[in-house]
């Protein structure tokens, strides 16, 4: 297991510019809506105004007028069968409640109506005039509404007599153990927004589905796979004529871990028999999906010695009115805990409302229970008199250990180097700009440590990789998982270099496409290092033991061995790059295929320290970020400049969420106030505080070449060290975000209070 | 919808002459995209909030979802394909890459492009210079500090070249 352990690397552990990077930094790299194919229709969506009513009449008259007007599907014209659009693999957990067309609309944007034009901007105008009569009903935006005694079920065929979709309990140990053993408790509210994923490339696919009976889609997906699945079964066609292939994707983060529109693009082009291109407009996109609403019941209980004694929470997702991911995500949040508590309570809600849709978002669950949790265990510290970070590491988790209610133990676990690194860079901060505290700012320090898994926490991860070697010793790598901007594909290509020990440029991958690739479960629940790696490692070792038994029968008079990345021919050594060349050309040779699969056997548990600096301007209650830093046990890093960039942009959009990110409706229109990006701010460039990321030594067992997850952990910890930093600098409790709520919002790089010369 | 007569433009686009029949409210991303095959330049929101589609119109950087082609009318248009190539990057572009200010990639084109509009105005730009010439530009992944890493890398790499080097650019 640990061939690769205490071994200098050459591929991995290096910083490597990304394979593709020249591509789309010369503007040559296509993007989905950047494709068009010959006789290419336009289509667009007549989505419902309201968060929730009733269709009365579709009127399709007047967008007949327009010109360039091709078609429109209605409702009764697309299969009416319910389904869940989740890119997640068939689990129980995944109600089906949703469906192609519907004369229902439960939220706001629902799909109505799809109208066909011979341009994009004909399309839209087309789709604005079709004429619809509501009968306006009212909708439940929130929880507690959603829950009331006089709310009617959303979806009486799931759930027919309350808007529950599922309730979660897991626990261990005993209540009033843990109180009695407590003592101290902490208890509180929290509530997080809903949070949009604004993926600068909108949500688009492309079509074809001319001939009714191969259907080739080219989209924004994360998940080509399973889409490929659900819109199989959706069309009532094989998978074997459903071919899905992956442009370049310009971010995901969650949001294109579902289907979007490509059913109802696909069943435009067969009506057409044209191909038909569907893109969002930023409007659309934003009211397309979000992290989940929380509302979250929390109380913590300590013992005088700092050891915690109770954990019991009530945690409620807001799942808006389909299920996607709500219960999954609910499920994943469940066992995510860090510290040892030896009375563990969990209760989970996934509730319907009218709300946007909750989908997966990077942190998929765990970032809503980690906000109120870090929180509470400053608070817990400050009242123990405790070093907010020792307490922390006095009730870790260690490596060998079990979190509460899960069955694997750690298998790696360095957070203390984390925190001892996050010291040192705090320390040099420290030394530079001195803690201000004077009659108008006072400058506070706030930490907060988080976990995540490697692959999805239920372990249904599965991947797959071939490697074919070409005789030149080049080889290719196809591998099913789908880089959409996070580097997986410079990646995989490190890894199967290390793993052969040949340089990176030997390695040419093809990725995510349906026809071509083998299985992936996915790109979520940051599976692609730690799944699709270990798929990797597998396929390169096959094609090792395969050139070896080749080199055996072309040379039946030596003794032939492996030996590190290469082999020893009677004690001389044979690099791979030489072995490649007799083995296919021999008389005796063949063609080299590797292959490799994966199905999650564990989830190690990569770990997080986020140390923030805030300021606090007392005369008009502003607040300002100065430093973030992050320091992270992930393993060994495949590609150190792709870790940081993780941590870098993990880092921004936990700062968006703590300050100011919050998809809206109106309460009296019902319409969204979130309607474009000068209305849901994301951060820009002058509103980052300074970025300071690390890794510490570690190398996971489990792990490809002993490398764990990032990219969801990387934002876990942010909005909860924020606000722990915040609260010491103000002296007031923080519930809940967004903070420009309860805080004037001054950006980093304000330079009138900037005390730095 | 009512049906407009063509107008005809001539844009000299990334060094050659380009003319080109467009609607009078036809945006100049839109000419580009669809008229000029060059999608480099892209559609992140077409209201001029995410600056994906910037580029470089008489020497200032614009958000060509609201400029009017019209407006481009014997104009100086340069757009990511004018830049570099693979073999023959800009020092941008090789800069970018180089510090691993390219993620998804979606923003990458306008942030060159505006990076470049600054470079060319302010060969030396300080962190305040370049935080503002990008503050119109959002990126969603990196979290902008490797972006800004690259501006400066690029900015240092072309002070180290010969003044012929320079106009070459």
């Amino acid at each position: 297991m640990n061939e690769y352990q205490n071994r200098t690397f050459q591929a991995v552990n290096v910083s490597v510019p990304r394979l593709e990077s020249m591509e789309k930094a010369t503007g040559r790299a296509k993007y989905t809506d950047d494709l068009r194919l010959p006789n290419m229709a336009y289509a667009a969506l007549v989505r419902s105004p309201y968060s929730r009513a009733r269709v009365l009449s579709i009127d399709t008259s007047e967008a007949e007028k327009i010109p360039g007007y091709l078609g429109c599907l209605l409702p009764e014209e697309v299969p009416g069968e319910y389904f869940n659009c989740s890119g997640n693999p068939p689990s129980p957990l995944l109600m089906r409640d949703e469906l192609v067309l519907t004369r229902e609309p439960k939220v706001l944007g629902d799909r109505i109506a799809c109208v066909a034009a011979e341009t994009e901007e004909m399309a839209r105008a087309a789709a604005n005039a079709v004429r619809i009569e509501y009968e306006v009903l009212t909708p439940y935006l929130d929880i507690r509404s959603a829950l009331s005694e006089s709310a009617e079920p959303l979806q009486p065929h799931v759930s027919s007599n309350d808007n529950m979709i599922q309730r979660r309990e897991v626990s261990q140990g005993d209540r009033a153990v843990g109180e009695a053993e407590s003592d101290i408790i902490v208890e509180d509210h929290f509530s997080t927004p809903p949070m949009q994923h604004v993926t600068i490339e909108l949500t688009s696919c492309l079509c074809d589905f001319s001939d009714g009976v191969h259907l080739t889609v080219y989209s924004t997906s994360q998940t080509v796979f399973q889409e490929r699945r659900l819109v199989a079964e959706i069309l009532g066609v094989k998978e074997s004529n459903v071919h899905f292939s992956k442009p370049v994707v310009g971010g995901g983060f969650g949001a294109r871990q579902q289907l979007h529109a490509q059913h109802v693009a696909a069943l435009m082009s067969k009506k057409l028999g044209r191909p038909v291109n569907l893109s969002y407009n930023r409007e659309e996109d934003l009211y397309s999906v979000v992290r989940h609403a929380s509302e979250v019941d929390l109380r913590i209980g300590a013992s005088q010695d700092g050891k915690l004694r109770l954990f019991d929470t009530i945690y409620r997702l807001n799942g808006g009115p389909y299920t996607t991911h709500t219960p999954t995500v609910v499920a994943a949040a469940a066992r995510k805990l860090q510290y040892k508590v030896p009375n563990y309570f969990f209760e989970g809600l996934s509730v319907y409302t009218d709300h946007i849709t909750g989908g997966a978002f990077r942190g998929y669950g765990n970032t809503q229970l980690t906000f109120g949790r870090e929180i509470l265990m400053d608070r817990l510290a400050q009242s123990l008199d405790m070093d907010p970070v020792e307490f922390r590491l006095l009730n870790q988790v260690q490596e060998g250990e079990c979190f509460p209610c899960a069955s694997i133990p750690v298998s790696s676990n360095n957070i203390a180097s984390c925190a001892r690194r996050c010291r040192e860079i705090q320390a040099e901060i420290d030394a530079k700009y001195p803690l201000i505290n004077n009659e108008d700012i006072r400058q506070a320090w706030g930490a907060a440590f988080s976990c995540h898994g490697s692959g999805p926490s239920s372990k249904e991860g599965l991947s797959s990789a071939v490697v074919m070697l070409n005789d030149d010793a080049t080889v290719q790598l196809l591998v099913g998982s789908s880089d959409i901007g996070q580097g997986s594909e410079t990646m995989e290509s490190q890894i199967t270099a290390e793993c052969l020990g040949i340089p990176l440029s030997d390695v040419r991958i093809t990725a995510a496409d349906t026809k071509i690739t083998p299985y992936d479960t996915g790109t979520f629940g940051s599976s692609q290092t730690f799944i699709c790696g270990n798929a990797v490692t597998r396929a390169c070792g096959d094609l090792k033991k395969k050139v070896l038994a080749q080199l055996r029968t072309i040379r039946p008079e030596s003794r032939v061995e492996e030996q590190g990345q290469g082999y020893l021919l009677d004690g001389h050594p044979l690099s791979f790059r030489e072995a490649a060349r007799e083995v296919m050309f021999d008389a005796k040779g063949g063609v080299m295929i590797g292959s490799g699969t994966y199905k999650a056997e564990a989830c190690p548990n990569p770990f997080s320290v986020c140390f923030v600096k805030a300021e606090y301007h007392k005369k008009f209650n502003a607040i300002r970020l100065l430093d973030i830093i992050q320091v992270v046990d992930v393993g060994t890093p495949i590609n150190r400049m792709t870790v940081a960039g993780q941590l870098e942009g993990g880092i921004a959009q936990g700062v968006g969420y703590a300050l100011y990110e919050r998809l809206e409706i109106n309460p009296r229109s019902r319409r969204t106030l979130s309607s474009d990006l000068l209305h849901y701010r994301i951060p820009q460039m002058g509103d980052m505080p300074r970025t300071h990321v690390d890794m510490v030594d570690s190398y996971d067992p489990y792990g490809p070449i002993g490398a764990k997850s990032v990219g969801e952990l990387a934002t876990v910890p942010v909005a909860p060290a924020i606000v722990n930093a915040v609260r010491r600098a103000c002296g007031q409790e923080i519930n809940g975000l967004p903070l420009c709520d309860q805080f004037v919002i001054l950006p980093s790089s304000w330079k009138e209070a900037r005390n730095e010369t | 919808m009512i049906k407009q007569e063509l107008v005809e433009i001539m844009i000299l686009l990334n060094g050659a002459e380009r003319r080109f029949y467009v609607e009078p409210n036809e945006t100049l991303l839109h000419v580009l995209r669809e008229r000029a095959g060059l999608t480099g330049a892209k559609k992140g929101c077409d209201m001029g909030e995410c600056g994906a589609c910037t580029v470089i119109l008489n020497g200032r950087a614009v958000n060509s979802c609201c400029v009017f082609a019209v407006q481009a009318d014997r104009g100086v248009v340069e757009t990511i394909e004018g830049l570099g190539t693979p073999d023959q990057p800009h020092p941008l572009q090789q800069a970018f890459m180089d510090a691993g200010a390219v993620q998804c990639g979606f923003c990458t084109p306008g942030m060159i492009m505006a990076a470049k509009a600054l470079l060319d105005r302010v060969p030396r730009p300080s962190q305040e210079e370049i935080r503002q010439a990008l503050s119109g530009n959002l990126c969603r992944c990196t979290g902008y500090q490797k972006i800004e890493q690259a501006v400066t890398l690029a900015a240092e790499a072309i002070a180290g070249y010969s003044r012929e080097e320079r106009e070459r650019l």
